[in-house]
């Protein structure tokens, strides 16, 4: 079985080094996992999709995903953009990092996860960067891939004392994350 | 009465590894030039050369090399950054080196600006020749980026509607080298051969810290319309009048090796030759006022 | 999985980046463009932290890099060098200068598209706009076959038999920006693996004090006796690529080279022939539709140039139809650049069908929507129906 996953962010909050540390905890897992982002030229500030593909078989497809399992959506101010929601199958996951509370806006989601990942990011890390923590609420909504898994991936995009606290955000994203089922 | 010897014999410690009758045009100093180099600089050099006057001999186009050196037939645009290449390769295998690149004015002063200049801003350990004949001469005397005002060339010839080349300055390439403060920058040129024997054993030292570049004043007696028997002489008074002044610097520091008491008016230095014999007094004053303004520019250089 | 190796998730780029320090090159020289920077940004990592011993050149453009790593390459030093698209076209005059010279450098190409319209986007037209520059040319499917075809380069550049320029290819942002899981040789496995050169003779090297000439002049007499002998040495590559294959394949237990790939083709009817990384979604694809029991199979080009003619003739001889898939065109004939190549073996071949699709340029995804479409245009041509020669995806066809 293999998840395929969207990301939706703005350069800067880190939607690629997401999808990376998801894919390395499935690779340490003994598992198979695949992402890539598609952006022109490298910008801060302006809106990035990237593509992971997660599963226990190998991965060969090389497209952007049409019809994810699963969005993440790092920038909430694009939640209610078209192109987000664009192809979520029945039965979909989502992940917003939001300080709002969730409004359901879509039919075909089943399981939503919550969480101010930006403000736990900012308490941790001392800047709003929500990827880490996301990445943690990741495990817990999704249930695919262990914690430990996510934080020991960390530690090849981090050291000395930014790794301990993006360690904390991705725990506190695992344990503080309010899950919606529908 | 026995004539004396030249003391620039005494730099010549080392064997001309040219062939004679080398094919350069008759007059052209830049045979004495290229003889000079690994006589001075000993034949264990690698010397490395565009398509260009040195081309037929030093890289043997369409004939066979006429001589016994190391060399690096390369493309223009890139001169520079093979001899970086050469350069950096030899010192990390620990090969002792040497390494020259021998271009003209148009590899130098034009298609291959950028790369010199790349190669000058991380100081590359290797020594850049630049023989300046003011055009692309080999291919027939076009107008280069380091031509003079006025001159008649191939692509800025006289006509009805043009008194030859109109840009009012041409590139003052050995300034804007030394601008890059390189290890080592030098003008010189073949009337004062000590000179520039001084200066290229002081190149071959100072390449161990970083860029050299040394620029030779060459003119070119096919091309500028000079006797054969005139290019020295057409040397002597480039330096005499300003022209072409004489000076080093070394990491931006400046100084004349030669400075000229009572410099000549600049008419005595183009009278010389036929690119220059249509310009009126007015044209002339242009090139002389170049010639001042670059002049008194080296001079405050000089006193910072 | 080979002892001492380490697997890790990397982005494509860092796989050229690792393979190259992994080689132990001397001579390193390189400029950043989208979507190759990642490789020298991260060679500049390794060098800074004293993982990778290498005299690093930042040079002030591409026409310099390969400049200065081919002078390095003539000197005796292992080079390398990366770069994409424009940077690829603006070292034009000195890729021609080192291939002439018989210089074995080694360069990643992260393919780009190039002429006309700027596109900060994936497409084949680079590599296609230089095919003909003498070079040996050899596409990557995923991150893993970039690693180990760098190593392989290496190996086929510098052979005794061979001595040519080596140019490994894979897709801007597809598998520039794509992580995955590589498995990471040990330095010493490579060295092992590289360890064969030192045993030739020794190329002619241009060192000080030692009489010998290099670079792009010649008499003219001779010149056709160097184009003729390059020539012949680019035929050998071929054979030579396939020994190099096994021997990695015995040491690392990967099949990462061979001129072509062939995929479920010993009993298709119809085949796709395709470069790079829409690769791997052709053959999901061909999974899916062999359950419905379609006998399709893809010929995968892995080295473009020299041309793999008689492996291709081998894989496609009577098959019923043929889709070339490219990711470029060829300006001024009707069909892909590799469809024409293709077409040319039409006579040894001997298909009812050959077909181009021009598909992917700029970014366009190549989805599994298209492959299925052109599948079904395959299966139709298979039955004797009516085909189009030519066929431009998906702006002929919804996605």
């Amino acid at each position: 079985m293999i998840i395929e996953v969207r990301f939706h962010g703005r350069g800067g909050q880190g939607a690629v080094t997401a999808s990376k540390i998801i894919a390395n905890a499935f690779v340490r897992a003994g598992k198979y996992g695949a992402a890539f982002p598609m952006f022109g030229f490298e910008r801060r500030g302006a809106p990035v999709s990237a593509f992971g593909r997660f599963g226990d078989t190998p991965i060969r497809l090389k497209t952007q995903i049409y019809k994810p399992d699963c969005l993440v959506i790092l920038d909430s101010s694009q939640k209610n953009s078209d192109n987000i929601w664009s192809g979520l199958k029945p039965d979909g996951i989502i992940l917003l990092n939001t300080n709002e509370e969730f409004e359901h806006n879509h039919s075909n989601i089943k399981t939503a996860g919550i969480i101010d990942a930006a403000g736990i990011a900012l308490e941790e890390i001392g800047i709003p960067i929500p990827n880490t923590c996301i990445v943690g609420a990741f495990a817990a909504v999704t249930g695919l891939i262990d914690i430990e898994l996510i934080t020991e991936s960390l530690s090849d995009y981090f050291d000395k004392e930014r790794l301990r606290a993006n360690i904390k955000c991705a725990e506190r994203g695992y344990n503080e994350v309010k899950i919606h089922n529908f | 009465m026995k004539k004396k010897k030249s003391e620039i014999f005494k730099y010549l410690k080392h064997p001309d590894p040219f062939e004679s009758g080398l094919s350069f045009c008759a007059g052209c100093p830049l045979e004495l030039l290229i003889r000079l180099v690994p006589k001075t600089l000993g034949n264990d050099i690698v010397i490395t050369g565009t398509p260009s006057c040195s081309a037929p001999v030093l890289l043997g186009q369409n004939t066979g090399t006429w001589h016994k050196l190391a060399y690096y037939g390369t493309l223009m645009t890139g001169a520079a950054a093979n001899a970086t290449g050469l350069a950096r390769y030899y010192n990390r295998a620990g090969i002792d080196n040497t390494v020259v690149c021998f271009n003209g004015d148009g590899t130098a002063a034009d298609i291959g600006f950028a790369n010199l200049s790349g190669a000058a801003e991380r100081n590359e350990p290797f020594i850049y020749i630049c023989y300046d004949n003011e055009g692309y001469m080999n291919t027939g005397i076009q107008k280069s980026g380091t031509t003079p005002f006025g001159a008649h060339t191939s692509t800025t010839p006289v006509g009805k509607k043009s008194r030859g080349n109109k840009n009012r300055r041409g590139k003052n390439l050995p300034l804007l080298m030394a601008m890059h403060r390189i290890a080592y920058t030098a003008t010189a040129t073949m009337s004062n051969l000590g000179d520039l024997a001084e200066k290229l054993l002081k190149a071959k030292e100072k390449k161990n810290e970083g860029f050299v570049f040394l620029h030779i004043f060459c003119p070119c007696p096919t091309g500028w319309g000079v006797g054969t028997d005139k290019s020295i002489e057409l040397c002597r008074m480039a330096v005499k009048t300003n022209y072409y002044p004489l000076w080093e610097a070394e990491n931006g520091k400046f100084t004349f090796t030669h400075k000229v008491k009572k410099p000549k008016p600049i008419f005595e230095y183009i009278k010389l030759m036929k690119k220059f014999k249509h310009l009126t007094e007015d044209e002339i004053q242009v090139l002389q006022e170049s010639v001042d303004y670059n002049y008194r520019l080296l001079t405050k250089i000089e006193a910072e | 999985m080979k002892k001492n190796s380490k697997i890790k998730v990397v982005t494509g780029n860092e796989a050229a980046a690792i393979a190259a320090s992994l080689c132990r090159p001397d001579v390193i020289a390189a400029y950043p463009i989208t979507p190759q920077t990642e490789v020298i940004e991260k060679l500049s990592e390794y060098h800074a932290n004293g993982l990778l011993d290498a005299e690093l050149i930042n040079v002030e453009g591409e026409n310099s890099a390969m400049n200065s790593i081919t002078a390095a390459s003539l000197a005796g030093g292992r080079v390398f060098t990366a770069t994409s698209s424009w940077g690829l076209v603006f070292m034009y005059d000195a890729i021609l200068a080192a291939s002439g010279a018989r210089a074995p450098v080694v360069m990643a190409n992260v393919n780009r598209e190039t002429p006309g319209i700027i596109a900060v986007s994936c497409g084949q037209q680079d590599m296609i706009s230089i095919r003909d520059s003498g070079w040996i040319n050899l596409i990557a499917e995923d991150c893993q076959e970039i690693l180990d075809m760098l190593i392989m380069a290496y190996r086929l550049a510098e052979d005794d038999e061979i001595q040519l320029p080596v140019m490994v290819n894979y897709d801007g942002f597809y598998l520039s920006y794509l992580s995955e899981k590589v498995e990471i040789p040990a330095v010493e496995e490579v060295d092992n693996f590289l360890s064969v050169l030192k045993k030739q003779p020794q190329r002619p090297r241009l060192l000080p004090g030692k009489s010998l000439g290099c670079g792009s002049h010649g008499i003219l007499g001779g010149y056709l006796e160097l184009r003729y002998k390059h020539c012949n040495a680019l035929q050998r590559a071929k054979n030579k690529f396939q020994q190099i294959t096994k021997e990695f394949q015995k040491q690392f237990s990967r099949n990462s080279g061979g001129q072509i790939e062939e995929y479920k083709t010993a009993d298709a009817d119809i085949v796709i022939v395709a470069s790079g990384s829409m690769c791997g979604t052709i053959k999901t694809v061909i999974d899916e539709k062999r359950e419905e029991g379609i006998k399709i199979g893809l010929v995968r080009i892995r080295m473009f140039r020299p041309f793999p003619e008689e492996e291709l003739i081998r894989a496609l001889s009577g098959k019923k139809s043929i889709g070339v898939i490219d990711r470029s065109v060829a300006f001024g004939f009707s069909g892909g650049p590799i469809y024409i190549e293709v077409k040319t073996l039409a006579q040894d071949i001997n298909t009812s069908a050959l077909i181009s699709f021009i598909a992917g340029l700029a970014n366009i995804d190549i989805t599994v929507l298209n492959i299925e479409k052109i599948i079904a245009d395959l299966i139709d041509a298979s039955s004797g129906k009516p085909y189009k020669t030519v066929n431009w995806i998906p702006f002929e066809q919804e996605a």
